[in-house]
């Protein structure tokens, strides 16, 4: 009996080292695109973290927004000072599920994230479909999505209306690797 | 009944590490993050507060075309003038080398002033774990004095037509809203009216910024000189103005008792003080268009 229990710890505890239950990404890319027929903005974002929790399929996200980089010097500042004024909402979070996420599933599936955005101090739940590649133990998320500006409680003013896009288009990659606590 | 005993403890034991990983998520980001959050956005946004200098330089390949214009009146009774008696227009063009070296050259109307400065960000405020306090843009300009000179007393050789100013610019963002300079300013002027008084002045700046809305802010500018003019009385310019951002304009408009818009003239010899009456009063206006040149994303 003890024996078996013992041996029955062990395998709990063996089988716990082989297979991370977390895995993290801390090169993340997130970049949105503003089309309008006076002027594109695009910016980019290298250092975006996510992290998953592969027994429920749970993930969270963070970025810092002042490490958007822009085409236009200016455009950094106005974006940090006037539009997401990141020295009071530094950061943008994202804590959400992946439904029916099968985390041993070889290969490609697209999965629903579904979870709770906040940005600039606005919390706001969303729907991302989502393109999962898993292969050698690595998975990779990426997709594209739209969200609208007025949502986020971002101040334009009307001289400027004609410069940025209501609709902003996301696209996201995220490259995860085994998460070691 | 022993066995039992372990297996209840190792349980216990398993669940333990079990909770412990299984912390929220976003903790284990926060824990994550490097450090990153240390820069801080625009202390002045522009590169003047006023009339003079901020801390703030413009990034490489960016070209700034600076118009700043004063207007103001006559103390006669009644003028005919359309708007203003008098205006003075500085037309400037400034230019970022590098992220941290900017190069402006310019000529003004009125006082006849070429002038051409330097400008070098030497430290920038951070905040996190390595904190920088202030941001510290060291300063030079040089002007040159283009007015003929009828008095055969004064020498006027081009050497003695140029004016100095240094300027340790120091400035720190107080709070997101309020931000706050200190300028010691050294100024050597040539071409003197009177032998009496000294060329060399030095001087203290003050200025703050004060956001009043996301695009919009508050400046106010003062400069003390400490051994002033002798041949005639000077007092020290300060300015009160509004600063407005608008994408690739920046706007800034001000009263201020400072007709000269170059840094020795302004410093040393502003001729009134700083009221409501004619012809101390001055409606000053820049406006900034900026250029990027180097569009990349960086």
């Amino acid at each position: 009996m003890t024996k078996f229990l013992l041996a029955l710890f062990l395998i709990i505890n063996f089988s716990y080292a082989q297979e991370p239950k977390k895995v993290i990404a801390r090169q993340g890319q997130v970049s949105f695109f503003s089309y309008t027929s006076v002027e594109n903005i695009k910016a980019e974002n290298n250092q975006v973290l996510s992290i998953i929790n592969l027994e429920d399929g749970s993930i969270a996200i963070s970025m810092l927004m002042n490490t958007f980089v822009f085409e236009k010097a200016l455009m950094k500042e106005h974006f940090n000072e006037s539009y997401i004024e990141s020295d009071i909402y530094p950061k943008a979070t994202f804590e959400g599920n992946i439904l029916g996420f099968d985390a041993a599933l070889e290969g490609e599936q697209t999965k629903i994230i579904k979870g709770i955005f906040s940005m600039h101090g606005v919390t706001k739940e969303l729907e991302i479909k989502t393109k999962i590649e898993k292969s050698q133990g690595k998975y990779i998320l990426s997709g594209t999505f739209e969200t609208l500006v007025k949502y986020y409680n971002i101040n334009i003013p009307p001289l400027l209306a004609g410069n940025i896009a209501k609709s902003i288009s996301i696209n996201f990659r995220f490259e995860y690797q085994p998460y070691e606590n | 009944m022993k066995t039992k005993k372990i297996l209840f403890t190792s349980l216990l034991l398993l669940g333990c590490i079990h909770f412990s990983t299984s912390q929220d998520l976003l903790d284990i980001l926060e824990n994550e993050q490097q450090d990153t959050t240390g820069y801080l956005p625009a202390t002045f946004r522009m590169t003047r507060i006023a009339f003079g200098h901020s801390t703030e330089v413009r990034s490489k390949g960016v070209l700034e075309i600076f118009t700043s214009s004063r207007f103001w009146n006559l103390p006669t009774d009644r003028s005919q003038s359309f708007a203003a008696d008098r205006m003075s227009t500085r037309f400037a063009l400034e230019y970022g080398l590098s992220d941290r070296l900017s190069l402006g050259i310019g000529g003004t109307t009125f006082d006849g002033l070429f002038d051409g400065y330097l400008k070098y960000k030497l430290l920038t405020q951070k905040r996190g774990i390595k904190t920088t306090p202030f941001n510290i843009t060291l300063f030079q300009s040089t002007s040159y004095n283009s007015n003929s000179i009828s008095n055969p007393a004064i020498y006027d050789d081009f050497s003695d037509r140029l004016s100095f100013t240094s300027q340790i610019l120091i400035s720190r963002k107080i709070s997101s809203d309020f931000s706050f300079q200190i300028a010691p300013t050294y100024v050597h002027k040539g071409l003197m009216v009177s032998g009496d008084d000294n060329q060399d002045f030095f001087a203290l700046g003050f200025g703050a910024r004060y956001k009043i809305g996301p695009h919009l802010s508050l400046v106010s500018e003062y400069y003390k000189t400490f051994s002033p003019m002798e041949s005639f009385d000077t007092y020290g310019p300060f300015a009160l103005g509004v600063n407005w951002e608008i994408g690739d304009v920046l706007l800034q408009f001000m009263l201020t008792n400072a007709v000269n818009m170059v840094e020795d003239a302004f410093i040393t010899q502003t001729r009134n003080n700083f009221n409501f009456k004619d012809p101390n009063l001055n409606f000053g206006f820049n406006a900034t268009y900026v250029i990027h040149f180097k569009n990349k994303l960086k």
